[in-house]
């Protein structure tokens, strides 16, 4: 029986989503070596690779609805981590964020990325039951509750950009847990309105401080902003990413952007303009055509998930993603603000790394179940 | 979708969010074409330009040497601290740990980064001039604070002490911000921060002494740190250059004006065959060496406000850029043409003294009674009552007429900057000076006769009027420049052949001869000998056996009375040697001393035994008396 279930399961695992984490990763792990090329982050991407696929594996064959069953537990070591990466001397600070635990062996990680997981698991166990009418005001309350937690820790590290990946994570999964049509044209049409006037608002009263209208002011117009000061960044990568051209950059690797140490964080924030600089366009699209297949993969996959529960994991990991690939490209290219969200399987880092593939492998168990009951 | 339910549109939600995704990375493939594809190149060349960088190697400049190879001004090579503006986000904010690190005045510095601040093309400032060895432990210290310093080895202009030569050299300085703006200097591709002459014939030769510097093209970091270099191009060093210039005569000439009465005066001393400057001094002088190594620094700026508030005006060149009544010097140019309009003659020149002339109800005295004098004995024992007479004889438009000849209203043509026209005698000049008189009368002719009030020149262009009498008419144009070395490998591309003296100005005549006929050349030389050596106003530095023609003269600075003290008049004389066969030509000019007799003509005397020691290869003739008086 369990020879039958196996050899079932090897054939509709998804072959096609696993490798395409892997390829991006092994991708990835080739820029960041050009990118810091006497350093090992390298190295250590190919460990956190190994584990990510463990875990991977792991998760994939474990029956996705008891560990949401668990999720609850999950969330609340979570929090823990949380609370635990704020403790002085048991956190470590980098450029004043305190969001790093130190694990002996293999370095620092970050739990915020991991407790993403965990929050996603239990919004989709608390609104994954079946449901008949529309989404209810108490429920929309919990689900803010839940999200709530995370973020207020990890407010006081203060990480505002991990703060902004949770975000879509509940709007997708409220989203599709029939909440009314209406309230979500009515928030879509507010954002639009109230954004911008806001920011106004804010402008006019100096409550937006200079130095954040400044960073605004990048995104329009680069090249007149101050490119040495606040702007720097985002110049740096336009340069950058523009150097590259059709088919990559000309300039040897010695007299690149980032080994001559103009483009600042090549192998995290910035792991895209150093794609673009080697590869051109043309390896620039076809690691965005990747990141669609990936995640039309996920969707998939939630489409024929069995259960309300698998659908929803699997769509607020897709709605993380997605909103972390977006920001942290676009910051690559000048469209959105600088803040530091790596790009999901090709920014150095172990934690986002392995959190991912534990994702993915959430999505794998969903499918290899999507016939059981 | 076992689980869906029609009401909630979960499908058409999915798809939604599918198409959402799509959607968003499009959106930022749309933005890859525009960087990359549409604006790559341009990036491309941003971020190479500011990996790339150019760090001059300045030209060693050119050695100025006397006309016997003896070196004069050259170069030897400091450390400067250099600063690329490039990587400085906020220059002033460098002020204060510059300051404190370098030992820089604060104020100093503040004002050269607010200049820098005005300039985009200054890429290296320097920031400090030969750097101690302090200094330059110092930057090195502080590589990673302050990445942007480096230090530099660069040549330094280096002058004699005493500022010998002072105003003939001039100096060097930075290019200022008002230079940048001249088309002419900009087009031979002048940049901010480069050294140029400023002054003398560091200026006029600037193009031959300055040599175009080289560079070195290298990568740097972020940070400005050299990673590589690139290529280098060697600098072309300037050419040396040999002037006219004897030290020998110049020293001596120098140590008569520093022990003269009041230690300000002239002494030039020239060949009248070619028009060599042999010696040119002016006192009071400075030390050029304020300009090309201690301006940057408060007590060089402080200095240089002395210098310029000094009443004794030393940074002016008084052989080119003042002008003095020449006094009875006068007289010569006044014989000469005297006799060649035929206002006299040489058998017929005997014009009466009398003690002085009457025009109208204006008396104006002779220095003497001196009867009634030939044309040789008015020059020997400078007769006033005789030139009076002369003039008048001339008239003005005889007067102007000279000053034409002898081009007294012309600039000489030395290749020293701001050289300054005398004032001479006309109608028109007198309209201009006196517009309440303006009227033309025989009491100005008179004036005009004996070299005050209307007559005012520059020791340079009464020289110039003395060589063409000792030479019989040929009126070379003054030049300290004996050649501009060659340089490079004969036969090869970048060889450059010696050049010597051309005139500024191309159209002017070098000589311009106005041909003197020989009988009166003769009778007026005649004078000019008596004057040292027939019992004349120069008696007192007679050299035997060695035919000394000159004429003192005394310039009027206020009128007769109150010529005391510091309005004393000027005391010339002017000379050439020997008489007949003219070798040297001189003239000094003691301000504010008196009689020409007394302090010009012994000053000269020293310089005259200084070149006769030289040419003559032994002691000159009385030169121990004259020593001891």
């Amino acid at each position: 029986m369990v020879a039958i279930i196996h050899k079932r399961s090897w054939r509709d695992f998804d072959w096609v989503l696993a490798l395409m984490a892997i390829g991006i990763v092994g991708f990835g792990t080739v820029q960041i070596h050009y990118a810091q090329p006497t350093q090992s982050y390298w190295i250590k991407q190919l460990i956190g690779l190994s584990i990510g696929l463990v875990a991977m594996l792991a998760i994939a064959f474990t029956d996705y609805r008891r560990l949401l069953n668990l999720a609850p537990f999950f969330y609340v070591f979570g929090l823990v981590l949380l609370v635990v990466v704020l403790v002085p001397g048991v956190g470590t600070r980098v450029n004043g964020q305190q969001a790093w635990i130190k694990v002996p062996g293999i370095g620092q990680f970050q739990p915020s990325e991991f407790v993403k997981v965990t929050t996603a698991m239990l919004l989709a166990r608390y609104f994954g039951k079946n449901r008949a009418q529309a989404l209810t005001v108490k429920e929309m309350i919990v689900g803010g509750l839940i999200l709530a937690c995370p973020i207020a820790l990890i407010l006081l590290e203060p990480d505002v950009g991990s703060v902004l990946t949770y975000m879509p994570i509940l709007a997708v999964v409220l989203f599709l847990s029939a909440i009314r049509i209406r309230l979500v044209v009515a928030t879509a049409l507010l954002a639009v309105i109230m954004i911008p006037l806001t920011y106004w608002v804010g402008v006019k009263t100096n409550l937006v401080k200079r130095y954040q209208q400044e960073r605004i002011n990048v995104i329009y117009d680069p090249e007149n902003a101050d490119r040495k000061g606040i702007g720097y960044h985002t110049w740096q990568s336009i340069l950058t990413v523009g150097e590259g051209g059709l088919f990559g950059s000309r300039s040897s690797a010695e007299h690149s952007q980032s080994s001559l140490k103009f483009l600042p964080e090549p192998h995290t924030d910035f792991i895209y303009a150093v794609t673009a600089e080697t590869t051109g366009f043309v390896g620039c699209v076809m690691v965005l055509l990747a990141y669609i297949v990936l995640l039309s993969r996920l969707i998939t996959g939630a489409r024929r998930s069995s259960d309300r529960m698998g659908m929803l994991v699997i769509m607020a990991v897709v709605g993380g993603l997605t909103f972390q690939i977006f920001i942290n490209i676009g910051m690559a290219l000048g469209i959105s603000p600088v803040i530091g969200v790596p790009l999901p399987l090709m920014s150095a880092g172990l934690a986002s790394l392995i959190a991912t593939f534990i994702a993915i492998g959430f999505a794998i168990s969903v499918q290899l179940r999507r016939f059981v009951n | 979708m076992k689980f869906e339910d029609t009401s909630q549109n979960l499908r058409a939600r999915l798809r939604f969010i599918q198409v959402l995704v799509v959607l968003m990375l499009a959106l930022l493939g749309v933005r890859l074409y525009v960087l990359q594809v549409v604006r790559g190149e341009r990036y491309a060349e941003i971020a190479e330009n500011q990996r790339r960088r150019r760090l001059p190697i300045a030209a060693p400049r050119g050695v100025i040497f006397d006309r016997e190879g003896r070196p004069i001004v050259d170069s030897r090579p400091i450390y400067n601290v250099i600063m690329s503006r490039e990587d400085v986000k906020d220059l002033h904010s460098l002020i204060d740990p510059l300051a404190e690190g370098l030992q820089i005045d604060k104020e100093i510095l503040r004002e050269r980064f607010d200049l820098v601040s005005s300039m985009p093309a200054f890429e290296s400032i320097q920031v400090k001039q030969d750097a101690t060895q302090d200094d330059i432990a110092w930057v090195e210290a502080h590589t990673l604070e302050f990445p942007e310093l480096r230090v530099e080895q660069q040549p330094q202009r280096r002058y004699p002490a005493d500022g010998m030569l002072a105003h003939v050299l001039g100096y060097v300085g930075e290019i200022s911000p008002e230079q940048l703006k001249q088309p002419a200097l900009r087009e031979k591709g002048l940049k901010p921060g480069d050294i140029i002459g400023q002054s003398g014939i560091e200026q006029i030769y600037d193009d031959y002494l300055r040599g175009r510097d080289g560079y070195r093209e290298v990568v740097v970091d972020s940070r400005g740190r050299i990673q590589d270099e690139i290529e280098t191009v060697a600098p072309i060093p300037g050419r040396d250059l040999v002037t006219t210039i004897d030290l020998d005569l110049q020293t001596a000439a120098e140590e008569q004006l520093r022990t003269s009465v009041t230690q300000r005066g002239v002494i030039i001393a020239m060949n009248p065959n070619n028009g060599e400057v042999l010696a040119l001094a002016s006192f009071p002088n400075f030390d050029p060496n304020l300009f090309s190594q201690r301006i940057t620094t408060k007590e060089g700026k402080a200095e240089y406000v002395a210098l310029l508030n000094d009443p004794e005006t030393p940074l002016l060149n008084r052989a080119v850029q003042s002008r003095y009544p020449p006094g009875s010097t006068w007289k010569i140019p006044m014989s000469v043409a005297g006799l060649e309009q035929g206002a006299i003659t040489i058998d017929h020149s005997n014009l009466v003294c009398g003690g002085g002339i009457t025009i109208g109800n204006k008396f104006t005295r002779c220095m003497g009674n001196h009867g009634s004098p030939d044309i040789k004995t008015a020059i020997t024992r400078s007769c006033d009552g005789y030139y009076y007479r002369l003039g008048l004889k001339m008239g003005i438009s005889g007067i102007m007429k000279m000053v034409d000849e002898f081009d007294l209203n012309k600039r000489t043509g030395i290749d020293l900057p701001n050289e300054v026209i005398s004032w001479t005698p006309s109608p028109d000049f007198k309209r201009r000076m006196q517009p309440r008189d303006p009227e033309w009368r025989d009491i100005d002719t008179v004036y005009s006769s004996f070299g005050q009030v209307y007559d005012v020149v520059t020791p340079i262009s009464l020289l110039r009027t003395i060589n063409a009498v000792a030479t019989g008419g040929h009126l070379y144009i003054p030049h300290l420049l004996k050649e501009v070395r060659p340089i490079g490998t004969p036969g090869t591309a970048d060889f450059k052949p010696m050049v010597g003296f051309q005139p500024l100005d191309p159209a002017k005549p070098n000589p311009k001869e106005i041909g003197i006929p020989e009988d009166i050349h003769h009778t007026v030389v005649e004078g000019m000998w008596g004057v040292v050596n027939n019992g004349g106003t120069g008696a007192s530095i007679r050299m035997a056996g060695f035919d000394i023609a000159g004429k003192t003269g005394t310039a009027q600075v206020v009128g007769l009375g109150k010529d005391t003290g510091k309005n004393k008049d000027h005391s010339w004389f002017v000379t050439y040697a020997p008489a007949y066969q003219p070798e040297i030509s001189m003239v000094a000019l003691i301000e504010n001393s008196g009689f020409g007799s007394l302090h010009a003509a012994p000053a000269i005397r020293r310089i005259y035994d200084v070149y006769y020691r030289k040419t003559r290869h032994t002691e000159p003739p009385g030169a121990v008396q004259i020593a001891q008086k």
